[in-house]
């Protein structure tokens, strides 16, 4: 095969790729609904400031834990603090903690994990063990402790997710590296002379993106529901700054007077989870490589 | 089978080794002196030095550790800041929450490997969808949530059940059950969702091996074959995700007993922290990793039990 046929076969089944793709995606009425869900949430929470009605702290004494009305769709929380408003806002400390204790686990995990399962060895058998102290301490734990000696806030109450979510991560990459080193194009990388970096980045990352992206999508809903964990506990946002978590520790002590206001922010939770655990699902038929390859 | 669980005895020790020294240094990275805090209004150099000498914090730190490591394995953990022994607060705190695990993994299992066997086994019908959607919601839902919804609901609005509080069970059965239903209900739940998806998907594998196909074909009864043949071997699966599934169910602790204001460990947890008693937190840590990784050893011989080729191989399958 000549230089010039290879280029045209690379561009072309790539472009055909992703448009079987796109296509078996919206065939998937569940996983759009959880794109469109999920992205409802997320510009949300970059534009709260223009979608919700009112601002943080505006309060209004003459509506105290008032009903739905017009002017405040779902009412008024104890401080007269509009409840729509809130959970808009709320969406960003959520959005934020996913997000981004997702991405701290990958930028963790994926290259211990390709390691480990390219090198083998001894190496591998370390990071093992590593792995398994990490599992040994349960994220709630690690909040706990991280509160402790740093104060408790957003930023390490989403170390403490992205630490709890990287040990799973970890040998998922481990996995993939393990069956990818044993790819012919891995081997002909090897035998051309290709460095260690070269193969790991160019060759054996690429192959297993697809499968990352299924687990990030996974992660954050796990995280998004640990943020509300933490943030319900006093170990995460902090008040005044509205979160869902935060907003459901208060509603605790107008369960009888008051329960919705310990309704809606658990179904902002709910939705926004269920909207990326679809999204996931959808995902992980879509790039199953048993059905792509 | 001897070799396979040295060796897994072996590692979960190293692991517990690793992880007492991450608990070690943790604490010795939290803000403050201890000095000051032991030394009170007395600020002298000299009372100071006297307290760092008799606790032993002017050694350096391998000395502490291997002093503090040698207690923590006779049991003891020191006293906390109201000169309570830590091991004795734990000891009593801990069958509470055990009481809470068992019967949460209990409903926990049953439900999820019940949903899941039938989803497996009526694949693609109603039942199966049925059984996949609640695992979904089950997956997304916030657990602590539908604690606050059932407090609502059964204890507000019915009046059925107890909100919160602990009776032990010793003192008044049916009272301690009252009170634990919703707890367990709500640490259950989380559980079920993920055993049911990963029987279904287990059962799915085994209900198309060889021995089903041979049990069909010898005539057995459709129940037997999935029971006795298939269920049996996707059991394996099931114990091990429990198994991992304990760190979820340490974290649910926590939170359930602070909704349900239940005198556990996990809320234990909390206090420590919010007291900021530090030896009491840096034993609870500790205990909470142990725990973890004796749970996990004992998954491991209950595998190498259900699964015969361990046995013989000495590899885990």
């Amino acid at each position: 095969m000549s230089y010039v046929d290879t280029t045209a076969t690379v561009i072309n089944p790539r472009a055909r790729r992703r448009r079987i793709l796109r296509r078996r995606f919206l065939r998937r009425p569940l996983a759009v609904i959880g794109l469109v869900v999920a992205l409802t949430f997320i510009v949300a929470a970059i534009l709260a400031p223009w979608v919700a009605p009112y601002t943080v702290q505006q309060y209004d004494y003459n509506a105290l834990l008032a009903h739905s009305s017009s002017k405040h769709i779902l009412g008024t929380d104890e401080l007269g603090r509009d409840v729509f408003s809130r959970i808009v806002w709320g969406a960003r400390a959520s959005i934020e903690a996913g997000v981004l204790a997702t991405l701290l686990a990958m930028a963790v995990a994926v290259p211990v994990g390709i390691v480990a399962g390219y090198y083998r060895g001894w190496i591998d058998a370390a990071i093992a063990r590593l792995t398994d102290v990490l599992l040994a301490f349960p994220f709630l734990i690690v909040a706990v402790g991280l509160a402790a000696i740093l104060g408790p806030s957003l930023t390490n109450a989403t170390i403490a997710l992205g630490i709890g979510a990287a040990p799973a991560l970890i040998r998922v990459a481990r996995g993939e590296a393990l069956a990818l080193r044993e790819e012919d194009y891995v081997r002909a990388a090897i035998a051309n002379g290709a460095s260690d970096v070269r193969i790991l980045v160019r060759h054996v990352l690429p192959n297993m993106l697809s499968t990352l992206i299924v687990q990030a999508t996974v992660a954050i809903p796990a995280a998004i529901i640990g943020e509300a964990v933490l943030s319900f506990l006093g170990l995460g946002v902090q008040p005044p700054t509205p979160s869902w978590g935060v907003m459901l520790a208060d509603a605790q002590s107008y369960l009888s007077q008051a329960p919705r206001l310990a309704v809606y922010p658990g179904v902002a939770i709910f939705l926004c989870s269920l909207s990326f655990n679809l999204l996931g699902d959808g995902l992980r038929d879509v790039l199953d490589p048993r059905t792509t390859r | 089978m001897g070799g396979f669980l040295l060796r897994k005895a072996g590692a979960a020790l190293v692991v517990v080794f690793l992880s007492s020294i991450v608990v070690f240094v943790g604490v010795r990275a939290l803000p403050g002196d201890p000095a000051l805090a032991l030394g009170g209004e007395n600020r002298d150099p000299a009372v100071m030095a006297a307290i760092r000498h008799s606790y032993g914090l002017d050694r350096p730190l391998p000395v502490q550790y291997l002093k503090w490591a040698g207690k923590a394995v006779r049991g003891d953990l020191g006293l906390d800041a109201r000169q309570l022994s830590v091991a004795h607060t734990i000891v009593t705190r801990i069958p509470i929450t055990l009481e809470l695990a068992f019967l949460s993994i209990l409903l926990g299992s049953v439900i999820g490997v019940v949903a899941g066997v039938i989803a497996a086994v009526r694949r693609g019908k109603a039942s199966d969808h049925t059984a996949t959607t609640f695992a979904l919601v089950g997956l997304s839902l916030p657990h602590f949530w539908l604690g606050l919804l059932m407090i609502i609901l059964f204890a507000v609005d019915l009046h059925w059940l107890p909100a919160t509080g602990y009776v032990s069970f010793h003192a008044h059965p049916l009272q301690n059950l009252e009170h634990m239903v919703m707890p367990a209900i709500v640490l259950g739940t989380g559980l079920s969702a993920v055993l049911m998806r990963q029987t279904r998907s287990s059962m799915l594998t085994s209900l198309n091996a060889d021995y089903v196909r041979t049990a069909r074909a010898k005539g057995l009864p459709e129940i037997v074959v999935v029971t006795k043949h298939a269920l049996r071997n996707s059991l394996i699966t099931v114990t091990t995700v429990v198994g991992l599934q304990l760190g979820a169910l340490i974290s649910g602790a926590v939170i359930t007993e602070q909704i349900f204001v239940i005198p556990g460990f996990g809320r234990l947890t909390l206090e420590a922290v919010n007291q900021r008693d530090y030896t009491l937190l840096q034993g609870v840590v500790l205990v909470a990793a142990t725990g973890y990784v004796v749970v996990n050893l004992l998954v491991d011989v209950v595998y190498s039990l259900l699964n015969p080729r361990i046995r013989v191989s000495g590899k885990p399958a």
